[in-house]
């Protein structure tokens, strides 16, 4: 029967296996984070307990170098960032890393799966994860803290999520290059965020900052993300909430993230090691 | 569902669980080869881990890789299974060529690999029933599951799974979508016996079924019990290659015929015997002849004649094993490939 069927046909229902596939997998990935109670609490419920510590220290404080707007329209877009952060990048490189060591990679490599279509599936997956991230975290800003999700400035604050979450989810998959084993991942990706999210406007202002720590900031895709968030949720800011300097910054690391994802997901899992 | 108990009791007792379990090769493929390689080639920077190694592999066949650790046994497999680039030579895996990673190839081809894990988070089960899907041909998850004994673990997470229990669900994860052949990068390992008599059992019923099977082991009893042809590594090449019961001139070589005798009777009193050599040690005889039929038959009818009471007979021929490691003594200590790679 599949003799009668021409090529492209076969192509084309061939793909529709194959998105059928990832649906599939989306469900397996989903299944296997959620049981495993350690990541989710690195990765989840970590920087929803920062949420509420820091909000609650802080409440009721104003930033005055930030034109006096409520520390909590500062600080609620600040977590939403390292949420995102913690949730891509962070989950993506650790998970990446185990499932190498153990040969995970090397299986799947050896089924039918298409690679693209592992890989797509994971990211998919990660992109659940993402959304409830955001979800619960907007609506403890907004419920618990008074923070406003303003209509004017929401295709600004979507577009730095969606780029936001394109650069880190990519790099989470890219730098597991860098990661020498396992064991050393939650140390190397660390190493690799902690010390910037100090720089970048995360937990505080950069009011009184040095300017030299400040351009380094710049460089780097997290003062862009919290930034670009922070712009969308600031009662001052006019306009739909777009901030080109940030979105430029986002798209340039995305670049980046596919680049080294592409280099890592090339190199074959047989020979390396 | 009651028909289902009665054919897992069926099964329970039955030996042969592959054919019960309605098995069968869906697709079916023209006759020839399954596997061919010709000076198979590859270096690893300076060192060459396999040095030009060229067999066949017949459709349905057991063919059977048998090497010390570093022989250039995992090279091969994982040439032919697509995850390493040969460096010379020419490799065919069902007609396709393994370095271009046909999806095709891979759907015809199940693999167990030495150590390697699965998603750890997720049971017996939902793991056979995921990597399953991949397939456009698959097994049933709970045949699988009989097939390879993990009915008491089917809810069970891969990471509570002790090592034994791990490859047996390598194993149903290798069969899941049928495949045409099996690699299996030594199966066995870290099995109690049981185990391995059950493992050697499924891949018998695996080789009846049509499928063809290569195999790597450094087990000897595992390639005299299950190999078709065995074909034996050495520092990166086949020193030798044949039936198990051939392999080195096994077949050719003179049989060892040994007993006790007692004190009162001496070598010389033993009848005229066809053999190459006879010696006593103490009170132990041992005979090497090539006609072990006429020569145990002459030595027992003698002693039945004139009442000798001989103990501890036995007649063997050479282990697989003395053959192995007559092949394999080391020559030169020459520096292993996974050596070189650390």
């Amino acid at each position: 029967m599949s003799a009668i069927a021409t090529p492209s046909l076969k192509r084309d229902s061939s793909l529709k296996r194959d998105l059928g596939l990832i649906g599939w997998q989306i469900r397996y990935e989903q299944r296997a984070y959620w049981r495993n109670r350690g990541r989710g609490i690195f990765t989840f419920v970590f920087p929803l307990m920062f949420l509420v510590i820091f909000a609650s220290l802080d409440k009721g404080a104003h930033i005055s170098s930030l034109g006096g707007i409520p520390y909590d329209d500062f600080f609620v877009p600040g977590i939403l960032a390292y949420g995102l952060i913690a949730t891509t990048f962070v989950n993506m490189a650790i998970s990446t890393a185990i499932l190498r060591d153990q040969g995970v990679l090397k299986r799947m490599q050896g089924t039918p799966l298409p690679p693209w279509a592992y890989v797509a599936a994971r990211i998919g997956s990660t992109l659940v994860i993402v959304l409830m991230m955001t979800v619960i975290t907007l609506a403890l800003g907004i419920g618990a803290y008074g923070v406003h999700l303003r209509g004017s400035t929401l295709p600004g604050l979507l577009a730095t999520l969606v780029l936001g979450t394109a650069a880190f989810t990519t790099l989470g998959i890219g730098v597991t290059r860098l990661i020498p084993n396992a064991e050393a991942a939650p140390v190397v990706v660390n190493l690799l965020i902690l010390p910037l999210t100090f720089i970048s406007s995360i937990w505080f202002p950069p009011t009184g900052m040095p300017n030299a720590l400040i351009d380094i900031a710049k460089i780097f895709p997290i003062r862009a993300l919290a930034d670009g968030l922070q712009h969308a949720f600031n009662p001052h800011t006019t306009g739909a909430g777009f901030n080109a300097q940030d979105l430029q910054t986002l798209a340039i690391w995305t670049a980046i993230g596919i680049f080294l994802m592409l280099r890592f997901l090339r190199q074959p899992q047989g020979e390396v090691r | 569902m009651s028909c289902l108990i009665s054919a897992v009791r069926h099964l329970r007792t039955a030996r042969t669980p592959l054919n019960l379990l309605g098995m069968t090769t869906t697709h079916t493929y023209a006759d020839g080869l399954a596997i061919e390689v010709r000076d198979l080639r590859k270096s690893y920077g300076e060192v060459e881990a396999v040095r030009g190694v060229s067999f066949e592999v017949a459709r349905g066949e057991v063919f059977c890789l048998l090497g010390p650790n570093g022989a250039g046994k995992t090279s091969i497999v994982e040439i032919l299974e697509g995850y390493r680039k040969r460096t010379h030579g020419e490799a065919r895996v069902l007609g396709m060529d393994p370095a271009h990673g046909q999806r095709e190839l891979r759907e015809r081809v199940g693999i167990v690999l030495q150590q390697c894990g699965v998603q750890n988070d997720l049971t017996v089960t939902e793991l056979i029933e995921m990597y399953g899907r991949y397939h456009e041909h698959r097994r049933p998850v709970d045949e699988l599951i009989e097939l390879v004994e993990l009915r008491e673990k089917r809810d069970t997470r891969a990471r509570k799974l002790s090592g034994g229990l791990l490859r047996r669900l390598d194993l149903a994860l290798a069969l899941v979508g049928d495949p045409d052949l099996v690699f299996l990068d030594e199966p066995t390992t870290g099995f109690d016996p049981g185990a391995r008599r059950q493992a050697w059992s499924t891949i018998r019923s695996l080789c009846d079924l049509g499928k063809t099977v290569f195999l790597t082991t450094h087990y000897m009893d595992e390639a005299q019990h299950l190999a078709n042809r065995v074909a034996v590594m050495n520092a990166g090449q086949i020193i030798a290659i044949g039936r198990p019961e051939e392999l080195g001139g096994r077949d050719l070589r003179p049989a060892e015929i040994r007993f006790t005798l007692p004190s009162n009777w001496s070598l010389g009193d033993l009848p005229d015997i066809p053999c190459e050599q006879r010696s006593l040690d103490g009170d132990r005889v041992l005979v090497l002849t090539k006609e072990a039929v006429a020569a145990a038959q002459r030595i027992t009818t003698w002693a039945l004649d004139n009442d000798v009471d001989l103990g501890h007979f036995s007649v063997t021929q050479p282990t697989l094993e003395d053959i192995y490691l007559e092949l394999t003594r080391p020559v030169e200590p020459a520096q292993t490939a996974e050596e070189v790679l650390r």
